[in-house]
């Protein structure tokens, strides 16, 4: 471990990796918290998969696979969000058949591509330790806006979560937030496939703020303890994967899920303490 | 007296599926409006209606606003309708109330806060400000979505059925308040319990897919047969009893 701190200050990729460890914790936390409380997360997961189409037609036509990605999955997500008011589609039908889609259509386009496509298992597993100078600028572009737009309308996103059909009376736009609410959280998602790929992305999106939950009922504390909780768990995974020479994205979830048990199992503790106390 | 809104010959539904046909209906300052009818009647139809949150096939809706910056509506939801684990806290909740017309932002977090406890105290719940929806039993909840539809002062106060999931102490005194509060807005209730609301209704509105205008609160199940309207009627009276009306009438249900 000490090894690893000195090699820090040496190696740029693993300051690179840190570096997109925090700003990734940052707007995963933000997200995540919308998403967790709006019950948003097969929708996530349905668009997270979705962008491989995109990642996959990329290859095709020689194009970035972030940019494929992205103009797939805010696709998706606007499809999914547009689709959910039709009384006649069921809105996690609609999510499962785009899940599968998405991948299908990537696989195929892959398949397609001539050649070996060098980065594919780095799309599906992450790969943090090859996180390069420009995924960080874009990831920091992206933190800037996510973090002014939840400060500034932090009251508006919050009621419309809460409660659409009353935030609609209020004469709040539910429907251009959703929508722009939905755009982060696909921008978001591609951005973050670097860090712990497609397959495992959802854990980043999901567990801080399940973890915060634990002990918080307060949107905006949530917010706050889900970043800190993900950058802890990232850093931790990163120092594993790191000096044992595991994958990178795996070792962070299953720090990530164990703080979410140990949280888990400390809050009830404390619980039942505090009752023992009241009845003394 | 100075007209709220007016419905004009409107018809409305759900896509192929006509809820309420040709009906005309309006609110003045101060109406205290019980609206009945039997479920699938069309009651928070008509509430939608108003509310704007669905547009008429047919007709119109016309509003004619006193002044530019007040209030119109304060709403209080089917209290089932919400996800009861969300984080957000009861002072929060008052808070969301206050969106409408004092801008995007609302005014200064002080003096909001200030109205969010005036209000919480007046439906007697200020106590549990700090409280998260999970930890409320259904009839505090009901107070704080109460105190979040009257902290704007609207004009025109609409419930729909505020009486369920609450408990008979809760009802009674939520009558009271609505009562003291119809002093200062027009106030439409839809509700179930015929009975009840007739003592603190002025006036009672049927609506099973036509609407029935009635200018008193004093209805018998003669004139609701008449109004097609088969609900329940509890009648006062010397031996507690209940009258159950048929379902009858091809077409009316």
């Amino acid at each position: 471990m000490i090894e690893l701190f000195k090699d820090l200050f040496e190696y740029q990729f693993l300051q690179n990796a840190v570096a997109a460890a925090l700003l990734v914790s940052v707007v995963a936390g933000i997200i995540g918290t919308y998403i967790t409380s709006r019950r948003l997360v097969f929708l996530s997961g349905g668009i997270t998969h979705a962008s491989f189409g995109g990642i996959g037609i990329a290859y095709y036509v020689g194009i970035n696979p972030v940019i494929g990605a992205i103009i797939f999955s805010i696709l998706s997500a606007f499809g999914i969000e547009a689709l959910s008011h039709r009384k006649n589609i069921r809105e996690d039908s609609a999510i499962g058949i785009l899940w599968a889609f998405g991948m299908a259509v990537g696989i195929i386009f892959i398949f397609l591509t001539p050649g070996y496509a060098p980065n594919l298992l780095s799309f599906l597993f992450g790969s943090i330790l090859t996180v390069t100078n420009s995924d960080l600028l874009y990831l920091l572009i992206l933190n800037i806006v996510v973090i002014l737009f939840f400060i500034i309308f932090y009251r508006p996103i919050l009621y419309i979560a809460f409660d659409q059909e009353f935030a609609r009376t209020q004469k709040i736009p539910v429907t251009l937030m959703n929508y722009i609410l939905i755009m982060f959280i696909a921008i978001a998602i591609v951005l973050s496939i670097r860090v712990v790929g497609i397959i495992l992305l959802i854990s980043l999106f999901t567990i801080p703020p399940a973890t915060a939950n634990i002990f918080s009922h307060h949107f905006g504390k949530i917010i706050f303890w889900s970043i800190l909780l993900s950058f802890l768990g990232s850093f931790i995974g990163l120092i594993l994967s790191y000096s044992i020479n595991i994958p990178s994205g795996a070792s962070i979830v299953v720090v990530l899920v164990l703080m979410f048990g140990v949280v888990k199992l400390l809050f009830s503790l404390y619980n039942r303490i505090q009752r023992k106390l009241i009845m003394f | 007296m100075n007209k709220i809104l007016d419905v004009v010959k409107v018809t409305a539904g759900y896509s192929s599926d006509i809820v309420l046909k040709d009906i005309n209906f309006e609110v003045v300052d101060n109406d205290f409006i019980g609206v009945i009818g039997p479920n699938g009647g069309g009651k928070t139809t008509l509430l939608k209606l108003l509310l704007g949150q669905i547009k008429p096939f047919q007709g119109q809706i016309n509003f004619y606003p006193s002044s530019k910056d007040e209030t119109l509506f304060g709403y209080l939801s089917q209290v089932s309708d919400i996800d009861r684990e969300f984080p957000i806290k009861v002072i929060d909740i008052a808070l969301s109330g206050l969106m409408s017309n004092r801008g995007f932002w609302g005014e200064s977090r002080k003096e909001n806060r200030k109205k969010a406890f005036e209000i919480l105290t007046i439906t007697g719940v200020d106590h549990l400000y700090n409280r998260s929806v999970k930890e409320l039993s259904g009839g505090q909840l009901q107070r704080v979505f109460l105190s979040r539809a009257l902290i704007s002062q609207p004009r025109l106060l609409i419930l729909d059925e505020p009486n369920t999931f609450v408990d008979n102490k809760f009802e009674k005194e939520l009558y009271e308040l609505l009562k003291e509060l119809n002093k200062r807005m027009a106030i439409i209730m839809v509700s179930h319990d015929v009975g009840t609301i007739t003592s603190y209704v002025k006036t009672i509105a049927c609506v099973n897919r036509n609407l029935h205008y009635h200018r008193s609160n004093k209805i018998t199940t003669e004139q609701l047969a008449a109004y097609d309207c088969p609900i329940q009627v509890i009648t006062h009276g010397k031996i507690p009893h209940t009258v159950l009306l048929d379902h009858c009438k091809e077409g009316s249900v």
